[in-house]
């Protein structure tokens, strides 16, 4: 039996004059995009909801187009093709770090995805709003530079693919067009064997924004690093990746390190933002102990 | 616009707007108090509900994505005189102050304990730090749910006997 309840709309707070339009839930991306390539940015794209529905706290009321893109299955696909995962934008920080594939593949993303919020947070946040949101202080974002991850933007009719490292451009700036969506995360695998750390530094263990993150992928033939992905979260206006530092382990074994001197590398190249969460002198010291603490666990995981 | 969803085992059809929140609905449409309103920013865990098995800060969710989910509250959990075992743990801790975190706190503990039966502390925490008590009795909740979690092994070796 299905009962029907009516709105009570006297217990609904004020709407002053202003009310929603249009609320699309679309089962496909192929009519998403149409919604999207006709209202542009006149339409409010909404994924897990845990940054819109706090940026917009009290005025919900005010988004007059809904995008929602809750309903579309074929964002929340994790799958290989071609020696490349493809991760859909809906997947959420939980759907991450229970993955065997992401666990196995890109473990640093699953460690980042598992220190997002709390449970209830990880529950439907997803990397898409994550990416989109590109506040410099996203747990995903440092891991997926470390990764080389590259984004999927579509728009009807045509597509395109922009490096992680490219897409973001300031603080909450990125360069994705009003009549895009993201649709996918790309993100190349090797043969080779990688090993990573993740480090994230809050004054909480749940629910903090972070004061810093750090990321390190290294990529080993033998026991040479061949590639070393170190990117870092809070530090800059975006996220951002250290390619000097990363060449200087390039051709080494991880004994033929020094790490104290590769943490004064990081804390050199970093320009933190001073703010309420943690004072800049803090933050470059706080970054030359955590990359020492990342390749002290590299080195404990590869025994 | 119209949603279906199912609260508790029972299936529901409703009228909703985009900026109405599953809290809302849950609490002024269906009058289920005991999801709580905290901070309204996702931060505090009071509007905690399982959401088609997964913890879920109602406050969080627009009424539209609600659509075809399974709900659960405290509510549906136990009622006053067959109270659910995570239930009679946290009085039996003692860990109700205020009250104000408990339903919640009792949810996240139910999701813990469904995924992971014997638990270690260190997980409980985890498990729980989605939720904030405000009296601070975060000792004795811990409790209860280790405590909660003995009550169902037992039940559970009982039941298959
Ligand atoms: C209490 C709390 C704690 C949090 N803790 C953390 C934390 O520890 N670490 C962290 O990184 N984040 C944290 N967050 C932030 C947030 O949960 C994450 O950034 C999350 O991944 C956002 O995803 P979403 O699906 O909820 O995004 P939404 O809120 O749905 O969307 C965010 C923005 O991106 C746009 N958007 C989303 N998807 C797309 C798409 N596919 N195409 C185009 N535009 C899109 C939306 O229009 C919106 O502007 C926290 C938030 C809360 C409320
Ligand atoms: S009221 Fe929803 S988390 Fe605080
Ligand atoms: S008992 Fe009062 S908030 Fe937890």
């Amino acid at each position: 039996m299905i009962r029907k309840s009516p709105m009570k709309q006297e217990n609904r707070q004020t709407i002053s004059g202003a009310d929603f339009e249009e609320y699309f839930q679309p089962q496909n991306l192929e009519k998403a995009l149409e919604i999207k390539a006709e209202y542009s940015d006149q339409i409010e794209v909404a994924a897990g909801t845990t940054d819109l529905l706090v940026a917009n706290y009290e005025q919900l009321h005010q988004i007059k187009n809904w995008l929602d893109l809750d309903k579309i299955d074929e964002l929340r696909k994790i799958e290989i093709l071609e020696n490349e995962l493809h991760i859909g934008a809906m997947v959420t920080h939980l759907q991450l770090m229970k993955s065997d594939l992401i666990k196995e593949k890109l473990a640093v993303l699953a460690a980042a995805a598992e220190d997002v919020g709390s449970p209830q947070i990880r529950s439907r946040g997803t990397i898409g709003g994550n990416i989109c949101t590109s506040s410099p202080a996203g747990d995903l974002l440092a891991p997926l530079l470390s990764y080389e991850a590259s984004f999927k933007l579509q728009k009807a009719g045509a597509e395109r693919i922009v490096r992680a490292e490219d897409f973001f451009t300031g603080p909450k700036r990125n360069l994705m067009e009003a009549d895009e969506l993201l649709t996918e995360i790309i993100i190349p695998l090797t043969e080779n064997e990688r090993e990573g750390a993740w480090v994230k530094v809050g004054r909480r263990k749940a629910l903090v924004i972070s004061t810093l993150t750090l990321s390190v992928v290294l990529e080993f033939e033998a026991d040479k690093i061949i590639e070393a992905g170190i990117a870092l979260g809070s530090v800059a206006p975006t996220p951002i990746r250290l390619w000097e530092v990363g060449e200087l382990m390039l051709g080494s074994s991880l004994t033929e390190l020094d790490y104290k001197q590769l943490g004064q590398e990081v804390k050199a190249r970093i320009n933190p933002i001073d703010d309420l969460r943690g004072t800049r002198e803090y933050r470059e010291d706080v970054a030359a102990d955590v990359m020492v603490r990342a390749l002290n666990e590299i080195e404990r995981k590869r025994g | 616009m119209q949603i279906t969803f199912t609260v508790n085992g029972e299936e529901r059809e409703l009228e909703v707007t985009p900026y109405t929140r599953l809290l809302d609905l849950l609490r002024e449409d269906l009058g289920l108090t005991g999801v709580k309103e905290g901070c309204g920013k996702g931060e505090c865990g009071a509007c905690t509900v399982i959401m088609n098995g997964e913890l879920t800060a109602s406050c969080l969710v627009p009424a539209p994505q609600a659509d075809q989910a399974e709900i659960l509250t405290v509510e549906g959990l136990g009622t006053r005189d067959d109270l659910h075992p995570i239930q009679e743990s946290f009085v039996e801790a003692g860990a109700v102050q205020c009250g104000y975190c408990i339903p919640g706190m009792i949810l996240a503990g139910k999701r813990l304990l469904d995924e992971n039966p014997q638990p270690t502390e260190k997980e409980v925490r985890y498990g729980l730090s989605g939720n904030i008590c405000r009296c601070t009795g975060y000792a004795k909740i811990i409790d209860a749910v280790m405590m909660a979690a003995d009550k169902l092994a037992v039940e559970g070796s009982d039941s298959n006997d």
